[in-house]
């Protein structure tokens, strides 16, 4: 799923956010979540696109967004201001901590834990 | 007695008159040969000498300017006809097959030890711009604050632009483009390319076509089109903008590059059509100073890897328009898990929900929803109200809180890696 290393250098960033280094909002965390609006693609560059398609299934962080796209966090957040800009996707209030499903998610980090355990 | 001897005598005299006339007349007749036969050997010995004049003063340069490519006719003797007789014609035909053979191996010789080096140069350029290229998208992987990016990113952009002038180079002196690359989409391809010029943001790809170009071909392709690109902003005014279409043909695919600057002129149509074709390589001497490469390198590439390369028609805007033609064979299916086409997001979400089951570690339920809307055929915003958005929140919520605390622990270190553990781990399962 993790395309392969050497692709990231055939499109550089500059070109993917058009030479800006700054989004257009400071909205954005490495955690904050991001969701598809229920709008079409439209004409977007192919990385928005990826990034539009992506939210479609659910929320999903900043950090994920940019190692599935194996851009840079910072640039992701350009591209991502755009589309909060555009109407394409919004940002999603962050978990409130809810005791009552804390034991489960325990439960699953213990998991993940235990898992990682074993193979390490 | 007296008579007789007077009458002897008169005799003897009178024949040695005749004797002496005789003789006097055979000696001129001698002599007048020998004049003759001297006034014809100062005449060839003349024309000769004039020959030789000839042959140094004009011949021999004229051999020498047509050798270092000016369009020069080497005239032959004075007279043909006459040098032929004297057998000078020969001597002087060697002397001038001895010069032609001296200058073309001494140019051939030089020509080489310069291409060597200069291809040895511009590889150690290359492998040095690589390697600040990795060093640089370490960096913009690393900071976050905007004012580094923009520093980064202009780094980057001239970067790019090093790079790709010391890779045609090579190219041009016999050098492998290098970097070997998967297949790629064929707008990732242009996009790629666009990285690598000045006016990158002149550069409009309007059009999309959904092929990719297959590995071994993406690099020259990308060199090729960066060359065009570049040509073709250089070569206009700086507002306008670079247009890039694709049409997909029965035999391959067409990238045509059309800009609105000044069209070419027959005569440089030619020139960068032999260019082009790759058969012309020309020589270090006559690519000009400033040395012009782009042509030279797009034609070695193009010859080499088998796509072809126009510049002979105008663009829309009156200005020149450049076709990169990559036939079937460099051509490869789009990969739907690299391209996001608006149909395929559920497929790489739904294998590594299937993958996880056998092994140890569970997977996130945002693969789970992800699996239910690539089920449902009305799509992803369909299957959404299917799972309570408390679910996912929490979900996520559980995942930020694990995020924050991992990085707590190991300040410093790249928290755009973390969902890459899980994908390395899932690698090792299948294996």
């Amino acid at each position: 799923m993790t395309p392969p290393r050497n692709r990231k250098a055939l499109v550089r960033p500059h070109v993917v956010t058009a030479g800006r280094a700054r989004p257009s909002r400071n909205i954005f965390d490495l955690v904050t979540l991001v969701i598809a609006t229920s709008g079409g693609v439209g004409p977007l560059t192919p990385e928005k696109r990826r990034i539009v398609t992506l939210c479609q299934g659910g929320a999903l962080s900043v950090a994920e967004v940019a190692g599935h796209l194996d851009l840079p966090p910072s640039v992701a957040k350009v591209l991502l201001s755009d589309l909060v800009d555009s109407g394409h996707i919004t940002t999603r209030a962050n978990a409130p901590a809810d005791p009552a499903d804390r034991s489960a998610h325990e439960r699953l980090l213990r998991e993940v834990l235990d898992g990682l355990r074993a193979r390490l | 007695m007296g008579q007789f001897l007077l009458s002897a005598t008169l005799a003897c005299l009178g024949a040695g008159l005749v004797v002496t006339a005789l003789l006097l007349a055979r000696q001129r007749n001698v002599t007048d040969r020998l004049r003759r036969r001297n006034a014809e050997l100062a005449d060839v010995l003349r024309l000769q000498e004039e020959e030789l004049r000839h042959l140094a003063a004009v011949r021999l340069p004229q051999l020498r300017d047509r050798l270092e490519g000016r369009p020069v006719t080497v005239s032959g003797p004075l007279d043909e006809r006459r040098i032929a007789a004297t057998g000078l014609d020969k001597t002087m035909t060697a002397v001038m097959r001895l010069f032609t053979e001296a200058v073309e191996s001494a140019k051939a010789n030089a020509e080489q030890s310069a291409k060597g080096t200069l291809k040895a140069m511009m590889r150690t350029v290359q492998s040095l711009a690589n390697e600040q290229q990795l060093a640089i998208s370490d960096m913009q992987q690393r900071h976050d604050d905007p004012e580094v990016l923009a520093g980064l990113l202009r780094i980057d952009h001239m970067n790019a632009q090093l790079g790709r002038r010391a890779q045609a180079t090579a190219v041009l002196f016999g050098s492998w483009p290098g970097q070997q690359r998967s297949a790629a989409p064929v707008v990732d391809v242009v996009r790629g390319a666009t990285s690598r010029i000045r006016d990158y943001l002149r550069v409009q790809v309007s059009s999309e076509v959904s092929v990719a170009i297959v590995g071994r071909a993406v690099e020259p392709v990308v060199l090729a089109v960066a060359e065009l690109l570049d040509n073709a902003a250089r070569h206009s005014q700086p507002n306008t903008p670079v247009e890039v279409n694709f049409q997909l043909a029965h035999n391959g695919v067409a990238i045509m590059i059309d800009d609105a600057g000044v069209a070419m002129n027959s005569e440089e149509i030619q020139r960068a059509s032999a260019l082009l074709s790759g058969r012309d390589l020309g020589d270090i001497a006559r690519l000009g100073d400033p040395p012009r490469i782009g042509f030279a390198a797009v034609g070695v590439l193009a010859a080499r890897y088998g796509f072809t390369v126009s510049v002979d028609t105008r663009s829309p805007y009156g200005g020149v328009r450049a076709v990169v033609f990559v036939p079937n064979d460099l051509l490869t299916k789009v990969d739907d898990g690299q391209d996001a086409a608006p149909a395929a997001p559920a497929e790489p979400k739904t294998v590594p929900a299937t993958r996880s089951a056998p092994g140890p570690l569970p997977r996130r339920r945002r693969m789970d929803a992800a699996r239910d809307a690539s089920a449902d055929p009305a799509g992803p915003a369909a299957a959404r109200p299917a799972r309570p958005p408390k679910e996912v929140a929490a979900g996520l919520g559980a995942w930020q809180r694990g995020t924050r605390s991992g990085r707590a622990a190991a300040a410093g270190a790249d928290p755009g890696n973390a969902t890459e553990p899980a994908s390395d781990i899932e690698g090792n399962e299948r294996s």
